[in-house]
């Protein structure tokens, strides 16, 4: 069955990659005068309140059939075919906004800046994926996500990672995130939306380079399934450690797991917990992982610290992607830019009224706020560094083969490769 | 098809789609980089035509060829486009059928796979894990700290008030950058470099710093000294009238006859010569560079030639202006230590008379349509400047020692071209200016605004006249009037019948001279407006007449002066031909003549 889905859904796809790159050759207007009236600009309006309620209810919707498919009837046809359905309201028809992935920031923002309101609808978006997480699992990502989806169709062979790479990689998307949150509070940017590399595709027009990106994760997530969900995805750990807590997850058998080992390699994200082997759990190994679990957790204060204190130092990096502490270092260091027209930035400044004085002392109180933030920037990826050295040291007590809650986008791939029968 | 036959066949369908998708990924690459290097308006051949379009407007041949050149690069360039969208739509459906195959190929291949019951490898994951993850966080700290040392922190640097300049009122026309020297009146630091007296033309010089040296108290000229000399636009305080005596009335330009020398003059410029002493200067300008070069006035040798660069807040791409403005319109003007220059680019700029460059600035480029092309006046230490843009109307002393503004006075007034003039009444001097809609005098000391007349329109051209306790302006399509420049200010006749469009007005001794741009050359009574007598030339008429040695000459554009007694009977003395194109305005010193044409500089004596 997936053999025969795949093929039209990456045809789709392509044709999508080709149009949305094609797009991109636009050519300049002719200098001569023709008498062609250039239409005026427009700006499309904003989606009708109704609307954005009735992306919340699809979403919902959505959620909770992804839900019932995979806990329920345990279908991972019905995951498939929901899976496309999101592709095209929320990639292709909604052209990927909004998305939870990128209401991190709105969230963040909102939290840090009173003036800045944010619509029931995004919160919602943020909300309602992180509630089914804690009780369903990632049943977001197996077929809500527009992200996911797009690169959950394109694995064609995956290619399995050890997992100490797998463990590593996990790291980054904490980066991601604790960059996004910093970047969004402190009013810089928002990363996660301006580096999202599929909005591009769904929006069928982007830079080339975005274009360039979208295509190299999917080619990409040919062989290594999901790249972005594995090793970026900063919502996605948010939906990990509300998973962790789900009571109702996914289970790779229907009953009770006969340790047939027949899974063991179905997952393409190697989100399936092997139970440790006898040998592993000797006395000896078991208290050696004690010993060092004691010690790296003494150590994680001093990850905390050290991580706070590096990132704190290099606030003055970071803040130079806010664009009034860019704008003011650059009229400092090159005042005779004032001069040029094209800088846009520049231009808007100087028909402001602000003063360069102003400017100045605006951009110093955002590296301040940098200074601050980099402490908990850094100090929280010192505390993820911290446990993930620690987790290391676990050895988890179970015999049968179960997916991990974190790490599972609930797919359902692995449910097919259960020879047990569900009980009913 | 058995399981064997259909793994071959995806194999062999695999390696096939493979290879196709490569050669068409690289042949589309190909294409796509020669899409990108010869995209049509990046073509050198077109730009060359435009080029020489912009020389020559109304070539029309050169138009259509242009149009068909263009024609071309852009029907190759959506044959090269549409090549790239074929090679697209191929290289899909490489890939499609290699995913494909790859796909049938791994499900067929595919074997549950056999659990590893090696507990070492386990452990050995878990070992890699925690390393990795100790070495990444070591890494990752590593980088911020190495962030933290190698980041400059620019906004420390910075001190209150240090970019003050930015802060000046935004818009392209305004003050931007400013770069003066240490300058007091009695010391002056300055830059030394070789005087260049090969006269080589946009040669680049070295230039060092010399240490500060202590200087006398400079005197400050005035009116009389002026007189001595030709120093600004219009001869002294740009009333159009000279001082000199014994200046020739007859000369042949082709033929050399009374032509002392000639020189060709490297860069172009509608802008005259001004005369300090034995030094006469000229600027000029182009999209490569602009200069200002001082002559020997006696022998025509070049003393020296500056390049006007390296100017903070300069703008690297040369403002839009016409051909019959150009880049270096405004006539330069000389106090007696230094001579001052301004461009279209706003760039303002100072050398002592030996070519030192003392101090610059750039007042943002002005937003003029056709080019600035307000000229310079100097008085008691002040180099003024009329700024009047099309973003509004302004006018500026700056320290003709630093450079530093003395004054800077918005003004309700629309864009000018015309230059300012001064002018004495009750011991005080004034600068009077002609715009739309005001004619107005401010206190050259204070910039004060002391009256003004909203009685002109238009784009305004012709600079004042002043004689006799009366100011006249006039402008094309709007009118000739007199006004008394002091407060309550008003028109005290005025008159529609013959009005100029570039050339300025002269009066002297109750007549006022006025050449209007389709040839007609009029003389008014000062008191009363009306007209004595005109005289039609049948050629155009931009420079403005100099009354000098009881004679008015007007150049026409066809390089003919057309001499004529300064008085009511409207005798024409000669009408000696330079042989070349000129629009400048004439500079006169003892018995001389100094004429800018198209090309060359001419002296013209006995």
């Amino acid at each position: 069955m997936i053999k025969q889905l795949h093929k039209p859904t990456l045809f789709l796809l392509m044709i999508f990659m080709f149009v949305a790159m094609s797009a991109q050759q636009r050519f300049p207007k002719p200098e001569f005068e023709s008498g062609y009236e250039q239409p005026d600009t427009t700006t499309p309006e904003p989606r009708a309140a109704a609307l954005e309620f009735f992306d919340v209810l699809v979403l919902l919707g959505v959620l909770s059939l992804a839900t019932f498919l995979v806990i329920k009837r345990r279908s991972r046809r019905g995951i498939l075919w929901l899976s496309i359905f999101t592709l095209i309201y929320f990639g292709f028809y909604r052209n990927g906004c909004i998305c939870p992935v990128g209401s991190v920031q709105n969230v963040t923002l909102a939290l840090f800046d009173p003036a800045y309101k944010i619509s029931i609808t995004v919160l919602l978006f943020f909300l309602l994926p992180l509630v089914f997480a804690l009780f369903y699992g990632r049943t977001f990502c197996a077929a809500a996500c527009p992200l996911g989806a797009i690169q959950d169709l394109v694995i064609i062979k995956p290619v399995a990672v050890s997992s100490w790479v797998r463990k590593t990689i996990s790291f980054i998307p904490h980066v991601y995130l604790g960059l996004a949150v910093l970047f969004a509070a402190t009013k810089t940017d928002f990363i996660i939306c301006r580096y999202d590399p599929f909005v591009g595709i769904f929006r069928m027009d982007a830079p080339y380079t975005m274009i360039v990106l979208g295509g190299a994760f999917l080619l990409l997530g040919m062989f290594f399934a999901r790249p972005y969900c594995r090793g970026f995805c900063p919502y996605g750990v948010l939906l990990s450690w509300m998973s962790r807590f789900s009571r109702k997850h996914m289970t790779i058998t229907p009953s009770e797991c006969i340790s047939c080992k027949l899974c063991e390699d179905s997952c393409p994200f190697d989100a399936i917990e092997v139970p440790p082997t006898e040998k592993v759990r000797t006395g000896s190994t078991v208290r050696k992982f004690l010993r060092q679990y004691t010690l790296f957790g003494i150590l994680v204060p001093v990850w905390i610290v050290l991580g706070g204190w590096a990132v704190s130092k290099s606030h003055v990096f970071l803040s130079k992607a806010h664009p009034d502490v860019y704008l003011s270092e650059l009229l400092i260091k090159h005042p005779e830019l004032k001069a040029d027209e094209e800088n846009l930035d520049i231009q808007a400044f100087l028909e402001s009224g602000k003063s360069m004085d102003q400017l100045v002392e605006e951009a110093s109180l955002i590296r301040m706020k940098f200074k601050k933030g980099g402490w908990f920037l850094g100090g929280y990826l010192g505390l993820v560094l911290g446990i993930m050295i620690m987790n290391q040291f676990i050895l988890r007590k179970h015999d049968d083969y179960v997916p991990h809650k974190g790490d599972c986008f609930s797919c359902g791939r692995c449910m097919n490769y259960c020879p047990v029968d569900k009980k009913y | 098809m058995n399981q064997e036959e259909k793994l071959k066949l995806a194999k062999q369908s695999m390696q096939i789609s493979g290879i196709f998708s490569l050669v068409v990924a690289a042949l589309l690459l190909i294409n796509f980089a020669q899409l990108k290097k010869y995209e049509p308006l990046e073509s050198e051949t077109l730009k060359a035509l435009v080029e020489q379009l912009e020389d020559d407007p109304r070539n029309e041949q050169l138009k259509e060829e242009i149009r068909h050149f263009d024609l071309m690069v852009r029907k190759a360039y959506f044959t090269s486009e549409r090549q790239v969208k074929t090679g697209a739509f191929l290289l899909l459906f490489g890939v499609i059928i290699f995913a494909a195959s790859l796909k049938i190929f791994t499900d067929i291949k595919h074997k549950i796979g056999m659990p590893d019951p090696d507990s070492e490898v386990f452990l050995k994951a878990r070992r890699n894990a925690w390393q990795w993850l100790f070495v990444t966080g070591v890494v990752l700290f590593g980088l911020a700290f190495t962030a933290a040392i190698f980041t400059t922190n620019y906004l420390e640097t910075y001190l209150p008030g240090e970019l003050a300049t930015i802060d000046e009122p935004t818009g392209n026309d305004e003050i931007r950058i400013i770069e003066i020297r240490d300058n007091t009146t009695d010391i002056a630091v300055v830059e030394e470099e070789s005087v260049d007296t090969e006269g080589g033309e946009g040669e680049s010089e070295s230039e060092s710093v010399r240490p500060a040296v202590e200087k006398a108290p400079e005197t400050i000229y005035g009116e009389a000294d002026f007189r001595k000399h030709h120093n600004t636009f219009r001869g002294p305080m740009g009333l159009g009238v000279s001082y000199h005596k014994n200046i020739p009335t007859s000369w042949d330009g082709s033929a050399g006859t009374n032509v002392l020398w000639k020189v060709a003059l490297s860069k172009p410029g509608y802008n005259s010569p001004v005369i300090w002493g034995d030094r006469l200067f000229l600027a000029g300008g182009d999209q490569q560079a602009r200069i200002v070069s001082c002559y020997d006035r006696h022998s025509g040798q070049l003393l020296w030639e500056k390049q006007v660069d390296n100017i903070p807040a300069s703008p690297t791409k040369m403002p839009d202006v016409t051909d019959d403005t150009g880049l270096s319109a405004p006539t330069m003007a000389v106090d007696g230590y230094r001579v001052f220059a301004i461009f279209a680019t706003g760039d303002v700029i100072a050398f002592d008379l030996d070519g030192n460059r003392v101090w610059v600035r750039n007042l943002g480029v002005p937003q003029n349509h056709y080019g600035h092309s307000s000229s310079l006046m100097v008085w008691n230490n002040k180099l003024i400047i009329q700024y009047d843009t099309g973003r509004g109307g302004r006018m500026m002393a700056l320290n003709t020692t630093s450079g530093e503004t003395e004054w800077d006075v918005k003004r309700d007034n629309r864009i000018s071209w015309a230059s300012p003039i001064l002018i004495e009444t009750d011991g005080k001097v004034q600068v009077v200016t002609n715009t739309d809609p005001n004619v107005a005098g401010h206190d050259v000391e204070t910039g004060e605004e002391l009256w003004k007349v909203a009685v002109m329109m238009g784009e305004v051209g012709p600079s004042c006249a002043y004689s006799d306790g009366l100011v006249y302006a006039n402008n094309e399509y709007a009118s000739l009037v007199a006004i008394n420049p002091e407060p309550g200010a008003e028109v005290q006749w005025e008159n529609y019948d013959y009005l100029s469009e570039a050339a300025s007005p002269v009066a002297k001794d109750g007549l006022l001279y006025l050449a209007t741009s389709y040839g007609v050359f009029v003389c008014y009574d000062t008191k009363t407006g009306e007209q004595i007598w005109e005289e039609d030339f049948g050629a155009t008429l931009y420079s403005s007449p100099m009354l000098v040695d009881g004679k008015i000459y007007i150049m026409d554009n066809s390089g003919v002066m057309h001499i004529m007694k300064a008085d009511r009977s409207g005798t024409i003395i000669n009408e000696p031909a330079l042989g070349e194109h000129s629009y400048a305005i004439p500079a006169f010193a003892q018995g001389r003549i100094y004429i800018r044409g198209e090309n060359s500089l001419y002296c013209i004596g006995k």
